[in-house]
């Protein structure tokens, strides 16, 4: 039935075509003619711009992901692509230097509506180590509200967010942002986030997986724990990995940004660490954690100064040390400061920020139970360096590093390091 | 019969003629919004200012046919309405601007910012910095524009994007379209 209407169909136009070439003259079929062109050609048309989308109807317009992007879409068709890098030499006294391609970022994100975006974060550490950092799906309910979910820097403290390295000075993060802040913290949850304008806030409220604080050997037999001393949560951090979770933990931030040049910020984080099922019920399997963080940053003109304080109060210590045979200390405090000066005259495109930076951290702030606080965790470092900002998201870096200890007679260990940081 | 259609055909056209934003709602809404409150006013009206190619293409940057507006209030110039996007870090937002009918800015205001990173600019703490200035003026990013810590780019933009419109606005005044 359908054929047969198909080659009815194919008649007629065939004879429309005849009859109008036949009396070109003939303004009325003329008109029909042309319309009949114009509905061709936008037919075709119409299938042309298919195939640039569905490759397979002409090869011709084959584009891949990648070609999408570099053909200039980005930004125009909801696609966005960006990332930074870090790469680094480190020489320790008496060692030997360490060259490394510390991270490589690769930021993509898609819009899908002018609420509705999508942003990931695939990060290559030390070149061979691959994580996402980030993974979110973000809802803007209106100006000030955004519902988020998925994998998340949780906010605390400055560098956990901004990490990028053309937005800080110093090689290698300040390191309380690594023994007190276990940076780049992320887990996998769900929150909202948003600014008020008008009174120079902005906001943050999540629920997120925590710490896993103690998981089995490979045997399935010994208890293994993930948090201690030296670098207190760190070890904790699933990202989002196969994560477990039985308790829930709250995270927050509030920035305020009203005083141009200051911008302020208190952040809290709260909640119980993870364990395996079998152990849940057993003391000491997991610790509660209550943080707090204050941060300030500071720019005016050439001078810029920021600094952090940052308190984790850590319950149920001295049960988890026994169980797991950790030193993980009942209180991890830190702080830093640090101010630079752009050496270079402001009307040049190009900026030369010379800067210090005095840390004071400790990740034995106090112990509970029989565990001695041990001194060597209670450290104190000066950075004095030179960031050469050659362009607005490159950077070239160098400084050197005084680091000690509360250890007494302990000597101070020196550190010369280098870095290339972009940011696009 | 014919009367009533040339009627009712040239009200469609006039009406277009007067509604001829191709500005999404929810911006007028916020431009409207913004108006009212900078000059206290109600009762107002935006007019497109075209700009001949000629001049266009002497500018700085190119002002689209949808960007520049006189208000006018009882056939009264009481000012003027620059509405454009500039980059932030992944995307772009959308800002006003409003002038004094001398050319002085009145107000600057975030309209829709798109991204997490830097939508500090929209902090009207900041943002009137931009007061006061007018079309000779040359802003320079922390020099007379104070920086915002963790929104470099997206301020750095906005400065730009501000500088552009005031070296625009001197071109636009001598060749008298403003």
């Amino acid at each position: 039935m359908d054929l047969k209407l198909c080659r009815i169909f194919a008649r007629k136009l065939t004879k429309l075509f005849i009859i109008n070439l036949n009396n070109m003259r003939n303004l009325n079929n003329m008109r029909v003619f042309l319309s009949l062109m114009i509905a061709v050609a936008f037919t075709i048309n119409i299938s042309a711009q298919n195939s640039r989308r569905d490759s397979i109807n002409n090869p011709n317009y084959q584009v891949n992901t990648a070609q999408r992007l570099l053909n200039g879409n980005i930004n125009t068709k909801g696609v966005t692509v960006g990332g930074y890098a870090e790469l680094t030499y480190n020489r320790k006294e008496a060692k030997n230097a360490e060259l490394d391609v510390q991270r490589l970022v690769l930021l993509f994100g898609y819009k899908f509506d002018d609420r509705t975006q999508f942003i990931t974060e695939i990060e290559f550490e030390h070149v061979n180590e691959v994580y996402v950092e980030q993974a979110f799906l973000q809802y803007s309910v209106s100006d000030n509200v955004n519902l988020r979910a998925g994998l998340m820097l949780v906010p605390m403290g400055i560098i956990n967010e901004y990490h990028e390295p053309t937005t800080f000075n110093g090689v290698e993060r300040p390191s309380i942002d690594g023994a007190i802040i276990p940076t780049t913290w992320r887990e996998i949850g769900v929150g909202v986030s948003g600014r008020y304008n008008e009174a120079s806030l902005r906001y943050q409220a999540y629920i997120f997986n925590g710490f896993e604080s103690t998981t089995f050997d490979a045997d399935g037999t010994t208890i293994v724990g993930n948090l201690g001393g030296s670098k207190g949560l760190r070890g904790g951090r699933q990202k989002g990995a196969k994560s477990t979770m039985n308790n829930i933990n709250f995270s927050g931030k509030v920035d305020y940004y009203g005083i141009p040049g200051l911008r302020l910020g208190l952040s809290g984080y709260f909640g119980r660490t993870q364990s395996p099922v079998e152990l849940e019920a057993t003391a000491g399997a997991d610790v509660g954690l209550a943080m707090l963080g204050f941060d300030a940053r500071y720019a005016y003109k050439r001078f810029t100064a920021r600094g952090q304080f940052i308190n984790g109060n850590i319950s149920d210590s001295e049960a988890y040390n026994n169980l797991t045979g950790k030193d993980l200390g009942s209180q991890i405090q830190g702080y830093y400061l640090e101010a630079a000066y752009n050496l270079l005259p402001q009307n040049k495109r190009q900026q030369l920020f010379g800067f210090v930076r005095f840390e004071d951290f400790d990740t034995h702030a106090a112990t509970e139970g029989s565990l001695l606080r041990k001194e060597s965790y209670d450290r104190q470092e000066w950075t004095l360096g030179l960031s050469y900002k050659i362009a607005r998201g490159a950077v070239v870096k160098a400084d050197y590093q005084f680091k000690d200890n509360a250890v007494v007679g302990s000597e101070t260990v020196g550190q010369l390091n280098f870095g290339v940081g972009v940011w696009f | 019969m014919i009367l009533k259609r040339f009627l009712s055909l040239s009200i469609i056209g006039l009406s277009f003629l007067l509604v001829s934003f191709t500005l999404p709602n929810k911006l007028l809404k916020k431009v409207n919004k913004e108006v009212t409150t900078v000059f206290e006013i109600t009762n107002f009206q935006l007019k497109l200012i075209s700009i001949e190619d000629s001049i266009n293409n002497q500018l700085v940057k190119k002002i689209g046919n949808d960007h520049l507006y006189k208000i006018e209030s009882d056939s009264e110039i009481i000012g003027f309405a620059y509405i454009d996007k500039a980059p932030s870090h992944t995307a772009e937002f959308d800002y006003l601007i409003l002038l004094d009918p001398n050319l002085i800015v009145a107000k600057t205001k975030i309209l829709i910012y798109r991204e997490d990173y830097g939508g500090e600019i929209g902090s009207k703490r900041w943002l009137k910095q931009f007061i006061g200035k007018k079309p000779s003026d040359k802003l320079r990013y922390e020099e007379d524009i104070i920086a915002i810590s963790g929104a470099t780019i997206s301020a750095n933009s906005m400065t730009n994007a501000m500088n552009q419109f005031l070296q625009n606005l001197e071109i636009l005044q001598t060749n008298n379209v403003l």
